[in-house]
């Protein structure tokens, strides 16, 4: 008895803690195109990008989407590329979720939203197990074929959550990208694995990168951009990662809730819509930040 | 290798009893009940509090008081190398467990029974002195959620190196091998609330650089306490008092 009671107490204060008049309130906004925020259902919130926050690493950004903050940091080190590809560099991708976020993060609360964000990301940007179809061109990481590659290391940190972080973890890594600059290496012909990497000269690495829409669902129609709020009331939700020429790099269904295939691409052709728009509001704002920074130092 | 150049310029260019720049930021995560960006020099730090809240496990509850509870984690990209394990090494254990200690000495947890406090620290650059920002910035973000305290809690670091007494170092001087003393002192009550030391010093110099420490901890108090005036002063207009 006291153990069940124990359960239900914990339950109730795990959730987001919403009363009945506030999610009928939350439904019926979104069946009127007009949720709690005053948006539309399409429409993101205000994004703020910072580029190079991280001075020790290659590049960096922090993204701010309305109030989910995360901090994304790309390392470049020399490394042995795989055997089996030996003139295609290795790029990493993790994700953690600071305590901060989220009492519930504490210790080891965090790992399974930070596993769900890390693979989230890793299909959009590293392609198959050849490296096809990567985000990120694999061989302009390579230096001497099947010897020396760089290894990108790219950190995810959820400072803030507010919904929708995948989708600010995809624009800060998109940005950190933008921002990593890659020293030009130089192999001394004589020894088989000596390096000069020249720090003078920088390289910067950004190839085609996507964005993820990430449609949800909550009630008969979608919406793009979550907060916690709504993501609560969500049945299911699909994030979709679109590159700049309007191509699909990942799909993700979240939620248990079955969806009619038609559903589902409708969806998708929702996603790309609001991909347009997010791309180019992303682009100037990192183009902005870029500039910035470079006012500054 | 030369620590104190023969004009007494230390490696970043500061005087031996110079400290870094401080620069702090009040109410930075949202959803947290008090939350505070903390930076000294390289070093930065965020601390967010949540409480005081339903203790979530029973078993810990106390009847008399309000539990207080720290986690400290390092983001893989805050240090040189990257880090393999931000949290859960022993490290991290012992600095979550120090940084709890001091906030409890100052936080009236009589005033709270039956609830719990967390604090989360979580460094985003590190440069040495992580601990002394990380107790800077939890004081902030307790201050921030209105949690009562007897005093605020701040802190300083200071060492010894080639001769000459060292206020704040960074991660360079911290590594050098040389002794680093860690002061954490309830400024108004003029009381010492945390102390640790490592490597030795003789008695008469370790008094000395104590002493540094706790100057440069008055400091870091009177730059707090502005920030925090600064910041009500902020909500008073935005209440439109």
């Amino acid at each position: 008895m006291d153990l069940t009671f124990q359960l239900f107490m914990y339950v109730l204060a795990a959730m987001v803690g919403l009363s009945l008049g506030e999610q009928t309130f939350i439904k019926g906004g979104i069946d009127q195109d007009l949720r709690t925020d005053g948006r539309k259902r399409l429409t993101y919130r205000p994004i703020f990008v910072e580029t190079g926050i991280i001075p020790q690493a290659s590049g960096s950004a922090r993204v701010k989407l309305g109030a989910t903050d995360v901090i994304a940091s790309v390392k470049a080190e020399l490394g042995r590329p795989n055997p089996s590809y030996p003139d295609k560099g290795k790029v990493s991708i993790h994700v953690d979720c600071s305590p901060t976020a989220e009492p519930s993060f504490e210790g080891r609360g965090g790992e399974e939203l930070s596993t769900e964000l890390c693979s989230a990301l890793e299909r959009c940007l590293l392609g198959g197990k050849s490296g096809a179809g990567a985000g990120i061109d694999l061989s302009s990481l390579c230096i001497v074929r099947g010897k020396v590659c760089w290894d990108l290391y790219i950190d995810g940190l959820v400072v803030s959550s507010d919904g929708n972080v995948l989708d600010a973890l995809g624009a800060a890594v998109k940005a950190a990208l933008s921002n990593t600059a890659i020293p030009k290496v130089q192999v001394s012909a004589n020894a088989p694995s000596d390096e000069q990497p020249e720090v003078d000269v920088s390289d910067e690495e950004f190839l085609q990168f996507d964005t993820s829409g990430v449609p949800v669902i909550v009630g008969r129609h979608y919406i793009a951009d979550a907060t916690t709020e709504e993501e609560s009331q969500m049945s299911s939700a699909v994030s979709v990662s679109i590159n700049r020429q309007g191509r699909i790099c990942g799909l993700t269904k979240r939620g248990g809730a079955g969806l009619h295939p038609t559903v589902i691409l409708d969806m998708i052709s929702a996603a790309k819509h609001v991909s347009e728009q997010l791309m180019n509001k992303l682009d100037s704002e990192i183009a902005a930040a870029e500039a910035c920074d470079e006012m500054e130092s | 290798m030369e620590f104190v150049n023969p004009e007494g310029l230390r490696l970043d260019g500061r005087r031996p009893m110079e400290m870094r720049q401080l620069r702090a930021e009040i109410g930075v995560v949202s959803k947290a009940d008090g939350s505070a960006v903390f930076e000294m020099g390289n070093t930065k730090v965020i601390a967010a509090v949540y409480g005081p809240r339903e203790v979530q496990n029973r078993s810990q509850q106390s009847n008399d008081e309000a539990l207080v509870r720290c986690e400290y984690s390092m983001a893989n990209f805050s240090t040189g190398d990257r880090m393999r394990k931000p949290k859960g090494d022993r490290r991290s254990t012992e600095i979550s467990m120090v940084i709890r200690q001091t906030m409890e000495a100052c936080i009236l947890t009589h005033l709270m029974p039956r609830s719990q406090i967390d604090i989360f620290v979580q460094v985003l650059q590190a440069d040495g002195g992580t601990r002394s920002a990380c107790i800077n910035a939890a004081t902030l973000a307790l201050a921030d959620a209105g949690i009562p305290m007897t005093d605020i809690v701040t802190s300083c670091s200071a060492g010894f190196l080639n001769g000459t007494p060292l206020l704040d170092l960074n991660y360079v001087e911290d590594s050098a091998g040389g002794p680093d003393v860690t002061v954490g002192i309830l400024p108004k009550l003029d009381k010492v609330t945390l102390l640790q030391m490592d490597s030795k010093l003789q008695m008469e110099t370790f008094e000395t650089v104590m002493q540094l420490a706790t100057e440069g901890c008055k400091a870091v108090a009177s730059y707090i306490r502005e920030v925090l005036l600064e910041n009500t002063k902020q909500l008073e207009s935005r209440r439109g008092v």
